[in-house]
């Protein structure tokens, strides 16, 4: 579910539903057929790319669908989880909104929170990467195996 | 304009043609895009795609909420639905006005007049516009079965919410009526949530006549034309041309300033179309329903007027007054559009998805097409099989016939079965070239076609 490269993630974070920056055209117009952009992967120059970044062992939290993204359950709130924290498999970990409606976003694996990748306000896509968890390992010693 | 970037709630063909539209207009747009889609052709052409859900429609591209969220998320202020998905769903039209984005169509009450077919029919009447001979709502089998018999056999039985040839059934004598009343209800519950059925005279001689018309909120209202989409399978067009061939001049003047009147009744706004069933028995014409939405058809009347509808469709979203006037609509020359589907017309026409390995339309100026296919590009199997419509334009209607029978010899596909050597067949049969044709004229080619395959 993690958006592979040559495909904008995402978009510029900060301002929430506001008017997001859009990339400039890529192709030029009015041609009835054209020849299709075709197999090279589309240059999306001005597209602000979010680091999803790789973190080792990790799985990819992914937005259910489109919306606003929230960290907290209410604007002041203390965000649902933070860098660090744990998460059990049903745990909310924020929400979207969707005209006007909250969806909570389970964490759908327990583990530690490695990676915050979305900000709060943020529009989201659908399979956009929130968060990286690492899986909890529950091992005797504290090595993780490899 | 003050509409300055557009969501595109569809996909395909129609997407990109919406795009390109948009680019010409100097107007930014945002492909709405399903999983599936991610790499399709509007998403990269588009200044910018954003993923709606997951490959099923009814996840993606029919979610009114996921729109919505896309078009407020990208600070798009407009959304052209295209056709099909949720074109023609009032509570798109009414979900865009409620956030402040403008929606790119008619207003909601006309979708929703027009949508219900029974509706349409009485407010059509109303404006003294034949309609074809029929009942009212049919409530049940004992009611059925007398107005059947007044109307006579055979007689079709129709859904209210029905569209796309959906619910449609043909009662050939009063022995089928049960299971046909029975049946048609159970499918019109199943396909619009809505089991009102009517009945309607069946015209066995018939050609699906179309006119495209144009309405702007001033309450300016022309007529683009006709459109002839006779050659279906199961309901669905083929083939379309513009002009209609072989209809006087007379009934031609008559159904177009009809098609007019019926918009200009509705103080209809965008473009929309006015469909005709014309009995060639009898040389009558009668209404049939009002689309309300871009059609699929509409480049075979740009062809002929050199109106670009889908920019005009944005202008008139935009609050401007129609760019032409009745006057100035001129007609010059014959159009044709052969829908390319993915679909094995030697093997009783099942859908083809797949990979394309080579794709090489033909080219020429009289040749458009539009599409949203390339070399690479995989077909996915969740939504309709339109690859392509290839259309093509001359002084007169056999110029066009000859150019489609070209444009079609030198159009290549690879990977995927395609109809194209059907369309082939067609356009070389006698009865074509003659215009000899009326809606059931194909249905009895598929199966010529399958004796010589």
């Amino acid at each position: 579910m993690v958006s592979k490269s040559g495909y904008i993630p995402g978009t510029a974070a900060g301002s929430g539903i506001a008017a997001a920056p859009v990339a400039r055209p890529v192709m030029s117009s009015t041609a009835e057929t054209k020849e299709p952009v075709a197999q090279a992967k589309p240059a999306r120059a001005e597209a602000k790319p979010i680091d999803t970044g790789v973190v080792e062992g990790a799985v990819a939290i992914t937005a259910p669908m489109v919306g606003t993204f929230y960290t907290a359950p209410e604007p002041g709130a203390a965000p649902f989880v933070q860098l660090g924290g744990r998460v059990d498999e049903d745990a909310t970990v924020g929400l979207i909104e969707v005209m006007k409606v909250f969806n909570a976003v389970k964490s759908g694996a327990p583990g530690v929170i490695a990676k915050i990748c979305v900000e709060n306000g943020q529009f989201v896509e659908y399979g956009q990467t929130l968060f990286l968890v690492r899986p909890e390992v529950v091992l005797d010693n504290e090595d993780p195996p490899e | 304009m003050s509409i300055t970037r557009v969501l595109v709630a569809n996909r395909g063909e129609i997407a990109v043609r919406i795009i390109k539209a948009c680019r010409a207009l100097g107007i930014e747009s945002v492909a709405a895009v399903s999983q599936a889609d991610k790499e399709s052709l509007p998403a990269r052409t588009a200044d910018r795609a954003v993923c709606i859900g997951p490959p099923r429609s009814a996840d993606s591209y029919l979610k009114i909420e996921s729109i919505i969220a896309a078009a407020l998320g990208t600070g798009s202020n407009a959304v052209h639905p295209g056709y099909g998905f949720l074109a023609e769903k009032p509570e798109l039209a009414e979900a865009c006005a409620k956030h402040g984005l403008t929606f790119i169509g008619p207003r909601p009450e006309n979708i929703r007049q027009m949508g219900n077919k029974l509706l349409a029919r009485a407010a059509v009447s109303e404006f003294g516009i034949p309609v074809v001979p029929g009942s009212k709502k049919v409530k049940n089998l004992a009611e059925a079965s007398r107005i059947a018999q007044e109307i006579g056999f055979p007689v079709l039985c129709k859904a209210a919410a029905g569209g796309g040839g959906r619910g449609i059934k043909i009662v050939a004598d009063p022995k089928q009526l049960r299971e046909a009343f029975e049946t048609a209800a159970a499918e019109a519950r199943a396909a619009f949530g809505d089991d009102t059925l009517y009945f309607e005279r069946y015209i066995p001689n018939a050609r699906h006549i179309e006119v495209q018309v144009l309405g702007d909120r001033f309450g300016n209202v022309i007529h683009v034309g006709e459109r002839d989409c006779s050659l279906q399978r199961r309901y669905q067009k083929v083939i379309e041309e513009a002009p209609a061939p072989r209809l006087s001049e007379a009934l031609r003047e008559e159904i177009r300033q009809a098609a007019a009147t019926v918009a200009r009744n509705l103080h209809y706004e965008n473009a929309g179309t006015v469909e005709f069933i014309v009995d060639q028995d009898r040389g009558a014409f009668y209404f049939l329903e009002v689309n309300t939405r871009i059609q699929v058809e509409h480049p075979v009347t740009e062809m002929i007027t050199g109106i670009d509808l889908v920019q005009e469709q944005i202008r008139i979203a935009d609050g401007q007054p129609l760019s032409l006037s009745q006057s100035e609509v001129r007609f010059s020359g014959h159009a044709i559009e052969c829908r390319i589907t993915a679909e094995s017309p030697s093997h009783a026409f099942r859908p083809c998805p797949g990979s394309i390995v080579e794709w090489r339309p033909p080219e020429g100026p009289s040749v458009r097409v539009d599409s949203h296919c390339f070399s690479g590009y995989v077909v996915p199997p969740f939504y309709d099989s339109l690859l392509a419509k290839l259309i093509t334009r001359g002084d007169d209607r056999s110029e066009a016939v000859e150019r489609m029978r070209l444009a079609l010899e030198n159009f290549t596909v690879r990977g995927v079965d395609t109809v194209i050597p059907f369309l082939r067949f067609l356009l070389h049969h006698p009865d074509y070239t003659a215009g000899k044709v009326n809606t059931r004229w194909l249905e009895a080619q598929v199966e010529q076609f399958s004796h010589c395959a």
